[in-house]
């Protein structure tokens, strides 16, 4: 009887430890694939590419996880890093704030967007979808008043924060996401809020016979996210040297597509940080690997959208079993 | 004279053998009884008849000649049909297109509307579904009454094909009286020749109704006999292998300080407004006709329900805290076991750890308070143990476990939080013998600890076990108290009705 069990025991074990395991694996063989078939595939080059395309849309990913996770989704996070760059290039060139103040308007300006869905969509019970699809509209007609529909070129004072650092070989906004990924997952699983969080998104109405207020978790997982957009504007404003209000258009599906490869429910009360952020670095392999074996623009998103359903589908049969 | 379906050394397993050699016989005309704990395969048994899964080994004959039934509907085309125990009821239809989903009268090619609607009333006027339209939605009914839906469903096939229908706790949320007018209709069934095969945990309506009784206990069938001279401790002893039969204690106890004050509450669920008081260490019960509001009254007190009104006081050593939201309630030690578990209770697809240990998690005070897993695993194993939950252990999923030991973990979460103002809704609906008597083993116990403990049941034997007064509601309203055991069921059961009748007569 004890040897029966197990194997199934060690199995389970090690996808507790490491639930993401399959996922990672996948992504491995993704960047193995793309080593064979294209010949500059595996070098710095590409590599830095990657790197220094992927911190907003990380960052923005990390929102939608804790959205999903919560029950709910937002739609809005294109149009917020779009409003937060534009305010920023305006405060920096108008207004010729200092970086840091110009910075923390951004991101408050994200932080003010995602409180409105936030308290829309738990205090006032509103659909969060439809309060988020309107808050997608809003913010990008704001972002085009803001930089008078024009891009606004800032310069190289803000790309530092996108250029690789010397000897380190990443740049700063890579670093910051690389640190909210393992923050936010370690609150994610390791803290109370993170818990309510997760147990909210299961089932809503068990959590509130649990003595849950459900309210100020739904609200915070909306508000941080519309908090990460914000950033995602800064870190997007520093990759552009420009606040472009057009930026962004349609991240909020890639940042669901990356959540969602990554293991992540849409029905809520299940996903991982690491797991989505893996989705984001399998999003911008597959990319950057297809561009690099030239293939066409349409060819690269057939391609984007089969890997997305394939994924829920493996992850699908996983559950399963 | 032919069985109507005979049953030969039928076998199967999934990892582990669940059915073994089991016989059975049932003749026309008979109610067939089965029962047995969770896990003793009865589930298994009825699947394999009604086609939902095949059988490792053995024949199945019906009137004589070999059934094979590989699919649900080709079951029913053969007379065989299943009313589940979970429900399998479409919420956003209506109460017509439901009961005759299969089989919706047609015009050409559009719904004959008024047809059905003919058709179903008729069905629901026999369950004692009356007041409601054919046309309402599911959605908007009590369980209850989906229940009764359920049994309209299996009773919607024609009568000239109809062989053997099987029940599966037909009557767990139905009230006393409600299971009465099932039975009835059961009987005159059976009189025109069906038969019937009655799975539940319910012992006195399995003995009152049925003709014959079959007790499974591991897979195997260990006795059939005749219901005429079996009592519910011989099912019991047969079930289990021992007698587990409870006894109320005679001695009266002395009640503690008042804990729980409610007084002139009310709310959008349950309008008129009501107060009552409860003492540590004492057990009130709540009885009610299914719609009487006792959901609705614990939901208040609890602080879920809209727009309340008055007042819901804990009284701790001379301190008085009020009540107004379910959180306010936790923390001041109140916990609520919800009727529907699945729904209301349960974090499904989550770990044993994790359902236990959520509304605790409230007394950490702040929201990133750290959780060690650890921890929370052993304080899990310590409950699991404890409550003697039949599980692999903290983390396995909710999901893999029975219905009973599903209930001992939503238990546990609230000994967790040490818990002393329960509202238990329904704590032992579709549980087992064994796992019922664990859990009226732990609610006493809580009691001697000086917990106060409001019970919501339609077993009016159950609150005789467990209460030392009972609060009669009827059409939402209170309408009598009883005091220390000085009550019969008959005595109950007129209060249930009283505000019923008089609605009706105001009606005429």
């Amino acid at each position: 009887m004890k040897t029966k069990s197990n194997p199934s025991n060690l199995f389970s074990r090690i996808s507790l430890v490491f639930e993401e395991l399959f996922i990672f694996l996948a992504l491995l063989a993704l960047v193995l694939i793309f080593s064979l078939a294209a010949d500059n595939f595996f070098t710095t080059r590409t590599l830095v590419a990657i790197l220094t395309q992927l911190p907003a849309l990380t960052v923005v990913t990390i929102g939608m996880t804790l959205v999903l996770i919560s029950g709910g989704i937002d739609l809005s996070v294109g149009s917020i890093v779009a409003l937060s760059s534009a305010i920023i290039g305006v405060a920096l060139t108008v207004f010729e704030l200092p970086l840091l103040m110009a910075a923390l308007l951004g991101i408050a300006a994200g932080g003010c967007a995602g409180l409105v869905n936030g308290v829309l969509g738990s205090y006032f019970r509103l659909p969060i979808f439809i309060v988020t699809l309107g808050m997608l509209e809003a913010g990008r007609g704001l972002a085009y008043m803001v930089t008078g529909s024009q891009t606004i070129f800032i310069g190289p004072s803000i790309q530092a924060l996108s250029l690789p650092l010397p000897g380190i070989g990443v740049s700063p906004a890579f670093l910051i996401a690389l640190g909210l990924v393992f923050i936010s997952q370690l609150v994610l699983t390791r803290t109370v809020f993170g818990r309510y969080l997760i147990a909210i998104g299961t089932n809503e109405i068990a959590a509130r016979i649990s003595g849950i207020r459900t309210e100020p978790y739904l609200n915070a997982a909306l508000l941080i996210s519309g908090l990460l957009a914000g950033l995602g504007g800064l870190i997007n404003a520093a990759y552009l040297g420009a606040s472009d209000p057009n930026a962004a258009t349609g991240l909020e599906l890639s940042a669901i597509a990356a959540a969602v490869i990554g293991g992540t429910s849409l029905m809520g009360g299940r996903g991982s940080i690491i797991g989505a952020f893996i989705g984001v670095l399998i999003i911008s392999v597959l990319q950057n690997g297809l561009a690099q074996l030239g293939v066409s623009e349409p060819f690269k998103r057939l391609t984007t959208g089969l890997v997305i359903i394939l994924a829920v589908l493996i992850d699908r049969w996983r559950s399963r079993r | 004279m032919t069985a109507r379906i005979r049953i030969e050394g039928l076998c199967k397993s999934f990892a582990a053998p669940v059915l073994e050699e089991v016989n059975l016989q049932i003749m026309p005309g008979r109610i067939h009884g089965l029962v047995g704990e969770n896990g003793a395969g009865k589930s298994t048994l009825i699947n394999i008849i009604s086609g939902l899964l095949s059988a490792d080994a053995g024949t199945l004959e019906l009137n004589g000649q070999v059934y094979r039934a590989p699919s649900r509907p080709q079951a029913l085309q053969q007379g065989i049909a299943l009313a589940a125990q979970e429900l399998s009821l479409i919420d956003t239809l209506s109460v017509a297109e439901n009961i005759f989903l299969s089989a919706l009268p047609q015009n050409f090619m559009t719904v004959d509307r008024a047809s059905l609607r003919k058709h179903a009333e008729e069905l629901m006027a026999q369950v004692g579904l009356l007041a409601m339209s054919a046309h309402t939605p599911v959605a908007k009914l009590a369980l209850a009454e989906k229940q009764l839906v359920e049994m309209a469903k299996a009773l919607s096939m024609p009568a000239d094909n109809c062989q053997l229908l099987i029940l599966d706790e037909p009557a767990s949320a139905l009230t006393t009286p409600q299971v009465e007018k099932l039975h009835q209709i059961l009987r005159e069934r059976v009189a025109t020749g069906l038969s019937i095969i009655y799975v539940s945990h319910r012992l006195d309506d399995v003995l009152s109704v049925c003709d014959d009784v079959s007790v499974l206990r591991d897979g195997i069938i260990v006795s059939t006999a005749p219901t005429t001279y079996l009592t519910a401790n011989d099912l019991i002893t047969a079930m289990c292998g021992q007698d587990l039969l409870e006894h109320r204690e005679s001695s009266l106890r002395q009640a503690g300080d008042l804990r729980l004050k409610v007084d002139q509450l009310s709310s959008a669920i349950f309008p008129q407004s009501v107060s009552f008081e409860c003492r540590r260490g004492e057990i009130l019960g709540i009885a009610g006709l299914a719609g009487a509001g006792r959901s609705e009254l614990l939901h208040t007190i609890f602080g879920l329900a809209p727009d309340r009104q008055g007042r819901v006081v804990l009284l701790n050593e001379g301190t008085e805290v009020e009540v107004r939201t379910a959180s306010e309630a936790v923390k001041q030690g109140m916990a609520l076991i919800a009727e529907d578990r699945k729904t209301q209770g349960n974090f499904a697809d989550k770990p044993v750890s994790l359902n236990t240990t959520i509304a605790g998690l409230g007394k950490l005070g702040v929201a990133l308070a750290v959780l060690l897993p650890r921890r929370e695993e052993r304080v899990s194993k310590e409950l699991i143990d404890r409550l003697q939950v039949k599980c692999e252990g903290p983390r396995q999923s909710i999901d893999r476990l029975s219905g009973g030991n599903q209930q001992k973990v939503l238990l546990a979460r609230w000994l967790q939080t040490e818990s002393d103002v329960w509202l238990l809704d329904e704590p032992t609906r579709g549980v087992d013998v064994a796992s019922k008597l664990t859990i009226h083993e732990q609610l006493r116990e809580l009691r001697d600890l000086g917990a106060c403990l409001l019970i919501v049941s339609s077993e009016l034997e159950e609150l005789t076990a467990l209460c030392d007064r009972i609060l009669v509601l009827s059409n939402r309203k209170v309408v009598a108290t009883f005091e220390g055991g000085q009550w019969s069921n008959e005595q109950l059961l007129a209060e249930m009705f009283s505000a019923h009748r008089g609605q009706r007569a105001v009606n005429h």
